[in-house]
């Protein structure tokens, strides 16, 4: 065998063995991919509240930006100030290896993207599919309305 | 040869002598009733693979009655009590009860618990497959959070974990630090979610948060071991089912933090262990080394640096290539 062969052979054995041993470590599956088409990485903002629905076994949290968390921390309404962004992302669910009795995320099914401005009805958006992409979304008055209905989950 | 046969003769006395050197007596044969509320099978498997160390009645083999294994045998058997004792089932009420036994399937599981060392000398101990399933199927059975279809034909289910009102503690100082001297640590709901938990066994549900070293840890996939001054706070709710069957988030239970310092922690394997209890935080544990209990449960997670969770990736470079490349 030449040399550089034998150095591509060594380091790809090398890049899959660092690979296995994250996957180890992370929820990689349940993350958001490089790609997908979100206009950022809802899952680095605050985590307002989650919820589960046990008949589709799926989860979902509903994250906001800074603006959106200071309203829902303070504030029992679902009026949230211009500029505030809700993200309700949704996985399916999984069985947790280390604990039976318990589910954890799966992979995001679907993300929820709810934008405000002054004086009306929240822009919706919806992202679909692996990758996500923007699908088109009918009955989107429902949707908000259950979006904006959850209070922040209480803690002293 | 003779010097040869003088040795053994010595040490054959001097192990005979041993013989009457014998651990303190404990409790072995107190009969212990089928417990409460379990079904005859699983009262079987619990009494055949676990009661000779987590009850009052134990049934020694005559090697474990010999001098010096009887110490090991004893002290084992008096550790086990301490973590749990179904002799004393009757004292449990019902919730706690369905807990020992998630906990002691989940201990089975992971192949910590029957002690190898124990199964190796008492095969019949071991848990075959159908025994698993015998025990998977009770312990779902009694779940907090029931299957789908019970939700739906049960009428408008009980709401008994009202949110209470507006209970913000408004000075965090006044909060009491743990017994093993852990301080409060209140602003953890501005710290990102490493991930949620669905816990339909004690009808509970969880969002782990982690503090900016953690997230910086899972970015660069530095998770085991974590760094010190990564700190995990894990939050629990009471599960609050709505009338369509979904789940939201219900009362406060508590919340739970684990702090690395593989220094600072070194005796407790390398993380401060707290728990705060209810609306009123109430620290937990009775004395300064409850922070075992933790381990003891985190045990079986070990090689993950005693972290349950599998952390989400929060990465703020792994999402949309396509519009950053435009």
């Amino acid at each position: 065998m030449k040399l550089p062969h034998y150095i591509i052979m060594v380091s790809i054995v090398i890049l899959l063995g660092c690979n296995r041993n994250y996957k180890d470590n992370i929820n990689e599956k349940a993350s958001v991919s490089a790609l997908d088409e979100l206009p950022e990485n809802p899952l680095l903002l605050s985590a307002i509240t989650f919820s589960i629905n046990p008949g589709e076994a799926t989860m979902s949290t509903l994250y906001g930006n800074t603006i959106a968390l200071r309203h829902a921390m303070s504030k029992s309404n679902s009026f949230y100030p211009n500029g505030a962004v809700l993200y309700e992302v949704t996985w399916n669910q999984k069985a947790d290896s280390l604990w039976y009795g318990a589910n954890i995320p799966n992979q995001i099914i679907q993300v929820e993207r709810l934008t405000f401005a002054k004086d009306s009805l929240p822009k919706y958006e919806l992202y679909a599919g692996h990758p996500l992409k923007k699908v088109p979304f009918e009955n989107v008055t429902k949707r908000i309305a259950f979006v904006i209905s959850q209070r922040m989950a209480n803690t002293p | 040869m003779k010097k040869g046969i003088k040795i053994i003769v010595i040490m054959l006395l001097a192990f005979i002598a041993l013989q009457f050197w014998k651990p303190e007596e404990i409790e072995y044969s107190t009969p212990t009733k089928s417990l409460t509320n379990v079904p005859e099978e699983v009262n079987t498997i619990l009494r055949n693979s676990c009661f000779d160390c987590h009850s009052n009645t134990t049934n020694l083999s005559w090697f474990d009655k010999i001098t010096p294994a009887n110490f090991i045998v004893s002290s084992h058997i008096k550790d086990a009590r301490k973590v749990l004792n179904f002799s004393n089932w009757d004292d449990l009420n019902k919730q706690k009860q369905n807990a020992v036994l998630f906990y002691a399937y989940n201990k089975i599981l992971s192949g910590e618990m029957p002690l190898k060392s124990y199964t190796a000398l008492h095969p019949s101990a071991k848990l075959d497959e159908r025994s698993m399933v015998v025990l998977k199927n009770y312990v779902t059975s009694i779940a907090a959070r029931k299957t789908y279809a019970d939700i739906l034909l049960t009428p408008n289910s009980k709401d008994d974990n009202k949110i209470l009102g507006n209970n913000t503690i408004s000075d965090y100082s006044k909060v009491k630090p743990s017994l093993n001297n852990i301080k409060y640590i209140p602003d953890f709901r501005n710290w990102k979610a490493v991930s949620t938990s669905d816990r339909f066994d004690n009808g509970s549900m969880r969002i782990i948060f982690g503090n900016s070293i953690a997230v910086k840890a899972i970015e660069e996939h530095q998770t085991n071991p974590w760094p010190d001054g990564a700190i995990f706070a894990k939050t629990a709710w009471k599960q609050k089912t709505e009338s369509d069957g979904s789940v939201s988030a219900g009362e406060f239970i508590q919340v739970e933090f684990m702090i690395k310092d593989a220094k600072k922690y070194e005796s407790t394997k390398g993380w401060g262990w707290a728990r705060w209890k209810g609306n009123n935080l109430k620290p937990y544990g009775d004395k300064p080394n409850f922070d075992q209990e933790c381990i003891a449960c985190h045990n079986p997670v070990k090689n993950n640096d005693y972290v349950f969770t599998t952390p989400l990736h929060l990465n703020s470079n792994t999402f949309n290539i396509y519009k950053k490349s435009k």
